[in-house]
């Protein structure tokens, strides 16, 4: 028995060596952690996620010839940095719930063994997540939660691809700056807001930004999300009669303002909506006749054919039956950067990897996204992240604004109805 | 007289299993999670119990009192930068005075409406907290994301957490055991089978089951305040909403609402199924951890409606269902 033993250890010996080795040097995949909800009320939101960053590791696996000439992981075969290891996405349903989405990630973890987690889309389960993540020290990566304080936790393994509040406000003024420049009028500045966390966040970041960068705030209207009447809002702002009027509102009170505008007869030159309730697929369908010109942002807009965003749309189109849109898009990006990191890390050790995110630098041309490119500060923020600003056109937002990914001239005064 | 001497070695048993639960599964992050998730539901399943279970004022907006926990246990951090467990305290304290506000007026209502006025409550102070900028509002507010120190109880390692939650289910059991042993447990079990039979021997209803309210709010707090230390993170969702409710009552009901270890049983039932279910089908994206998770419930419901306790209580000296005869003597012989 013993001297089985002992001769199995011998020869064991350097086999295992050889193992060992073996695995540092060349790994058949690579497993990348996802924590979304997959089921709740956000599922919606986190399956098309789910579908999109399947499309990316599908095009790094198996190759896409059109997106090899941007991409350079689009080449097929794996990733190269790892000997052509090939990506496996492992999901985890994090059920709408912080407990939920902190439990699965230390499954993805220690059952797993994930090279890196991706997630959590709601920022309160991005919290409870990416804790675990930093405990145990494995990179992870949000492409898609904004709550401020994420990035100022210091959390060294935390890394967050979307732009934040901050960025939406500086594309707003760059934007309306553009303007003033090409001679349009922008002299006074409204900004009507609902009065929960979402509306009072992002209007107090822009009242900010735009005091920094110049731009004359003249009114500020609060008002309830629920309300069944605007009129005393719209007539004030009838009164004032700004040249720009700012709106940060949800679905209902977006289709109530625009009617009552129309109702009062009032628009402003230049009408901005942030995103949110103007952009819901059922405003978007019911409202869009009114509000032709209207100036809104995304992270995501189709682009011109040939362009990354365009073809990756394509691929995703082919699977979900729907457009890529300001969510999956996101996702998509976060996985592509994720890749990129791992790729160049030429390891699927955590610390290689963390190191690899925080070298990232990838440029404007190789997003699918509307962002400057990728590139993280020291709290994890990517400081490219920038928004894209679209224009209603014919009931569909195109893309205006950077001119580089712009598909559509911006057309002003706004036209309403 | 053998089958209970079985059953004593069964529960030793299994006493000497939990104590060592930890040690058995220190390979394994998952597993050794999953027993301190299993203590913690199971502190909030005895809390509710106490109420729910013993007298049979089925309050389906305990989350309330679970979300006073919790949001202390926040708070106190946040705004004072003391250990969460700090808040643990202060959300008791609060619980129990809410537990009274509301207790006095509803505990009068009967039946399916002193239900309804729980959760109306519950979901009133969900809607109010998510518009609370000192609560952190609708995003919710965090714990301290390292530690600090030793008093922050924030621990890689699940164990520790399993043992805090077994001194205090412990602790809490203890209490449970000496109440239904006592006047009090009687007065209860008199109260949930018939309230007029009971008021008219001489029972003063209202006031016990607004003791028992109290008391079952101040544990369900302490669970919230528990939860936020090893989650360090709570929104109004997760502090108020009401699946929190819910699962307390469900895990009550499926171990034996009204029985000691009822709550325990049911927690070490469905905490495990909810997460190993989630494991291996939530990423498939279809919802079915849900679907599995809902038919074993009504499996059980349907044919173990009084919970899984009964199949150990199913013998002939098991009076319980006797309503008339339930007060006095006989339900000594039911306590052993």
């Amino acid at each position: 028995m013993l001297r089985i033993s002992r001769r199995v250890l011998v020869a064991g010996a350097p086999l295992a060596v050889l193992g060992v080795a073996d695995e540092s040097f060349a790994q058949d995949v690579v497993k990348i952690g996802a924590v979304y909800p997959l089921s709740g009320n956000s599922a919606s939101a986190g399956n098309y996620s789910k579908m999109a960053m399947e499309v990316g590791a599908d095009v790094i696996n198996n190759g896409n010839a059109e997106l090899a000439k941007i991409l350079p992981l689009a080449k097929g075969g794996g990733v190269p940095g790892l000997k052509g290891a090939k990506i496996e996405l492992i999901f985890a349903d994090n059920q709408g719930t912080p407990a939920a989405g902190q439990n699965q990630t230390l499954r993805l973890i220690s059952e797993e063994k994930v090279a890196a987690i991706i997630g959590a889309y709601q920022s309160g389960i991005t919290v409870t997540a990416s804790a675990m993540a930093e405990r145990y020290g494995i990179p992870f990566v949000t492409p898609e939660s904004v709550a401020s304080n994420l990035t100022e936790r210091g959390f060294k393994w935390f890394f967050r691809v979307t732009p934040v509040a901050i960025d939406f406000a500086k594309a707003y003024s760059m934007f309306l700056k553009e303007q003033k420049a090409a001679g349009r009028k922008v002299d006074s500045v409204a900004l009507v807001h609902e009065n929960t966390e979402y509306g009072n966040s992002v209007s107090s970041v822009i009242a900010e930004v735009f005091a920094k960068d110049g731009l004359n705030i003249t009114q500020k209207i609060s008002y309830s999300a629920n309300s069944t009447d605007v009129q005393p809002q719209v007539l004030q702002l009838k009164e004032k009669n700004p040249d720009v009027a700012i709106f940060i509102s949800y679905t209902s009170d977006a289709i109530l303002y625009t009617k009552t505008m129309k109702e009062l007869n009032w628009k402003p030159a230049i009408m901005i909506a942030d995103d949110a309730g103007f952009n819901d697929p059922s405003f978007v369908k019911t409202m869009s006749s009114l509000v032709e010109g209207l100036i809104s942002r995304s992270a995501f807009a189709v682009g011109k054919p040939g362009t990354v965003p365009y073809i990756f749309n394509e691929l995703f189109k082919k699977k979900a039956d729907v457009d890529l849109d300001d969510v999956s898009a996101r996702a998509l990006e976060g996985f592509l950067v994720l890749a990129d990191a791992i790729n160049r890390a030429g390891s699927t050790e955590p610390a290689k990897i963390q190191a690899a995110l925080k070298a990232t630098n990838l440029p404007a041309d190789q997003m699918v996204t509307g962002y400057d490119g990728v590139k993280f500060d020291d709290k994890g923020q990517n400081v490219l992240a920038s928004s894209l600003i679209t224009q209603m056109r014919g009931g569909q937002y195109v893309a205006i604004w950077p001119k580089a990914r712009a598909t559509a001239d911006v057309i002003l005064p706004y036209k309403g109805w | 007289m053998s089958t209970r001497r079985a059953l004593q070695l069964v529960l030793a048993l299994i006493a000497v299993l939990v104590l060592v639960y930890p040690l058995l599964t220190s390979g394994s992050p998952v597993y050794s999670r999953l027993g301190a998730l299993v203590l913690l539901a199971a502190i909030g399943a005895s809390a509710w119990n106490i109420v729910g279970g013993y007298a049979g004022q089925v309050s389906v907006g305990h989350a309330v009192f679970f979300g006073f926990g919790a949001y202390s246990a926040v708070v106190v951090y946040t705004h004072l930068e003391w250990p969460p467990i700090a808040g643990a305290p202060i959300g008791m304290a609060l619980s129990v005075l809410l537990a009274a506000v509301i207790g006095v007026p509803t505990l009068r209502l009967s039946g399916h409406y002193f239900s309804m006025a729980t959760i109306a409550v519950a979901e009133l102070v969900r809607v109010l907290s998510s518009t609370s900028e000192f609560l952190g509002g609708a995003q919710g507010l965090s714990g301290p994301p390292v530690p600090r120190g030793a008093l922050d109880l924030s621990f890689i390692s699940a164990t520790p957490y399993y043992y805090i939650f077994l001194i205090v289910l412990a602790g809490l059991l203890g209490l449970t055991w000496w109440i239904e042993r006592g006047r009090m447990g009687f007065y209860l079990r008199a109260i949930k089978d018939s309230e007029r039979a009971a008021r008219s021997l001489g029972v003063s209803a209202g006031n016990y089951k607004l003791q028992a309210y109290m008391l079952s709010a101040a544990f369900t707090s302490l669970a919230g305040s528990l939860y936020l230390t090893m989650f360090g993170f709570v929104d109004p969702e997760s502090g108020f909403g009401i699946l929190i409710s819910v699962k307390m009552v469900v895990m009550a009901a499926l171990g034996g609402a009204g029985q000691l270890l009822g709550p325990l049983i049911g927690a070490a039932i469905l905490v495990p199924l909810e997460e190993l279910s989630n494991s291996l089908l939530g990423g498939k994206g279809a919802g079915l951890t849900f679907v599995v998770y809902g038919a074993i419930i009504v499996i059980i419901a349907r044919f173990l409606p009084s919970g899984l306790l009964s199949l150990v209580e199913r013998r002939p000296t098991a009076p319980n269902s006797a309503a008339p005869k339930s007060t006095g003597k006989p339900v000594s012989g039911h306590a052993d």
